[in-house]
């Protein structure tokens, strides 16, 4: 990082957060606060959406993941438009007639205050635990990259989203949202260009695709089901269907975006909007990391993109070992290059004997490559047992630090930081509006002026903020960060997702039936994710089915009437 | 929310066509293209 890198990074930020402050000025009642006066138009909404999914980690973990496994991630997100056109048709039109602050108060309409709790509960939990996460993990990228403190990068992290998300609320954060997603399409787009451009002469954008389809990183599409195979178009059509509707349709910090819309159809464009344009976006950083890969096959790159271990490597006694291991990465990347440029020679000729030839010399020195990796990473594991030995997510970050030119490593850093903010904010937002009208209003204290609980919002906005960034100090004992989020995610997802599920489309199930079911579900969610009967994520599908199953089975078995 | 809907499509079913037709179109793409990369 330079001055200039610097320098491009502060007026960056200070600019999305000076703008969110300044555009939502006069916020002075709950309806602003919360819900932005309801009075945002689709592409606000839309934008507003897309930046509250897309976080640190999309921009950091998704290239990384195209550059070691290729596109097929982009599958997990085939059920997203599904589920946006379900919602626009089931869920938008109910939450807005009943001009709900939060999904959870439309449960007390439906069924009684007791269900309402519950999963205002749960969510709480969940939503609270996972943005600590999602402070935590970007910081641990930067700080081990950068040598930046972690306690001070999570606090930092965690703490410039609070300027605005407390002043301004709902209005600050769609504003800056629309902001930062600008930023972070220009600086992907920037990244991508700049990528295919350093290729050398005569390799251009289609060469390096041909590339990428010879080294088997081009697999976009799997038509085989497989269960045991995490992405393939089944999983994704069908497990990403679920997994998305639970989030889009249940979880506060996505509901409490589109709930800004306004009307019922602005709020149905910008869900549909995401629905148009999430794929293709998720296509495109995955191809930047994809290009990444590319960019390697013409130039020198690190066996292991985690600098920190390897540096700890030389200064180890094992340090003769790893620098022959350098060597040897070296002759072989060698040989790979030249693998690449008969490959290139050959696709230039139409010489398809010659392509085949390449591409078989491309293959085995890219499995030689993985050999040399291996044998690196047991190393980093015998000098230190607790080391991070999954690099993926530091792939794309080494290669803008090692290639990319400053200022654009500054605005790369920018994109981190924003997509973090983004996500926080809304979570920072939707905590505090299901604390103060789903158990503080509810509860506690059901009389008060709206300014009072515009106070008590904005004061617990401050407090959940203090709580995420307390998590984010103590995460570092949880290895890997996106299983643990998603797996945190899983826990929960399916039987808030079943509790909705009974409310929108069985409607001689009551209070009672459901609240039990509610209980039973996640006790055995959490029982078979203790047991480990069953990969995480199916928790999400079994969550769903167990509670909308039991409330059935209850309701049959009290016949009680519907309350 | 009538008028909300874009000069392209004519009812709120038409535009989930166009969404999930979309999508459609996409993985057929994708797959013609990783066809022919491979």
């Amino acid at each position: 990082m330079s001055a200039f890198d610097w320098g491009v990074l502060a007026v960056t930020l200070t600019g999305i957060i000076a703008y969110g402050i300044w555009r939502s000025r006069g916020s002075r009642n709950m309806d602003d606060y919360l819900l932005a006066g309801q009075s945002l138009p689709w592409y606000h909404v839309g934008l507003s959406v897309m930046a509250t999914q897309a976080s640190a980690i999309t921009f950091l973990s998704a290239p990384g993941q195209g550059f070691t496994d290729g596109m097929r991630f982009v599958q997990f997100y085939f059920g997203l438009p599904l589920a946006m056109v379900v919602l626009s048709v089931t869920f938008v039109p109910i939450f807005h007639k009943l001009r709900v602050f939060t999904a959870y108060e439309y449960l007390e309409t439906r069924f009684d205050d007791r269900v309402r709790t519950l999963t205002a509960g749960l969510f709480l939990l969940q939503r609270g635990l996972s943005t600590g996460l999602s402070i935590y993990a970007p910081a641990i990228i930067l700080s081990t990259i950068l040598g930046w403190n972690i306690y001070w990068t999570n606090l930092l992290m965690g703490g410039i989203v609070l300027a605005y998300t407390v002043t301004g609320g709902t209005k600050a954060i769609s504003y800056t949202h629309i902001q930062q997603m600008a930023v972070v399409t220009l600086a992907m787009g920037l990244a991508g260009f700049l990528t295919v451009a350093m290729l050398p002469d005569g390799v251009g954008f289609i060469d390096a695709l041909h590339v990428a389809g010879k080294a088997g990183r081009m697999n976009v599409i799997d038509l085989n089901f497989d269960a045991e195979s995490r992405y393939n178009i089944w999983s994704g059509l069908i497990g990403g269907f679920f997994l998305q509707l639970s989030y889009f349709g249940t979880d506060q910090s996505q509901v409490g975006r589109y709930l800004t819309g306004a009307s019922i159809g602005q709020s149905r464009l910008g869900l549909l909007m995401n629905g148009l344009l999430k794929v293709p976006m998720q296509f495109l950083i995955l191809l930047v990391g994809v290009l990444v890969f590319v960019f390697y096959q013409f130039n020198p790159g690190p066996i292991f993109h985690n600098k920190l271990e390897t540096d700890k490597l030389k200064n180890s006694p094992y340090a003769q070992q790893y620098q022959l291991a350098e060597i040897r990465h070296q002759n072989i990347a060698a040989q790979r290059q030249r693998a690449v440029l008969d490959m290139q020679a050959a696709l230039k000729t139409d010489n398809e004997a010659g392509q085949t030839e390449a591409a078989t010399l491309l293959r085995d020195t890219d499995a030689a490559l993985k050999t040399v990796r291996a044998d690196v990473v047991k190393l980093i594991e015998k000098n230190n047992p607790a080391a991070d030995t999954n690099d993926v997510n530091y792939i794309f970050l080494r290669f803008v630090l090692d290639y990319l030119p400053h200022g654009l490593i500054g605005l790369l850093i920018a994109v981190i930081f924003s997509a973090s903010m983004g996500s926080i904010a809304s979570a920072y937002n939707s905590l505090a509006s299901t604390t103060i009208i789903d158990v503080y209003k509810r509860l506690i204290r059901p009389e008060g002026s709206d300014r009072h609980f515009l106070r008590a919002s904005q004061w617990a906005t401050v407090g959940w903020g203090v709580f995420c960034i307390v998590v984010a100090q103590f995460a570092n004992r949880l290895g890997s960060m996106i299983e643990a989020v998603n797996i945190l995610g899983s826990l929960f997802y399916g039987v808030i997702l079943g509790v909705f599920v009974v409310a929108f489309y069985l409607k001689t199930i009551g209070g009672r039936a459901t609240f039990w079911a509610a209980i039973i579900g996640e006790v055995f969610v959490i029982l078979s994710w203790y047991l480990q009967l069953t990969a995480f994520l199916w928790l999400n599908l079994i969550g769903c089915l167990l509670v909308v199953g039991l409330a059935w089975g209850l309701q049959r078995l009290w016949g009680e009437e519907r309350t | 929310n009538q008028p909300d809907l874009p000069p392209f499509a004519r009812s709120w079913s038409q535009l989930y066509a166009i969404v999930l037709g979309s999508l459609a179109v996409e993985i057929v793409l994708f797959y013609v293209l990783m066809r022919w990369l491979s």
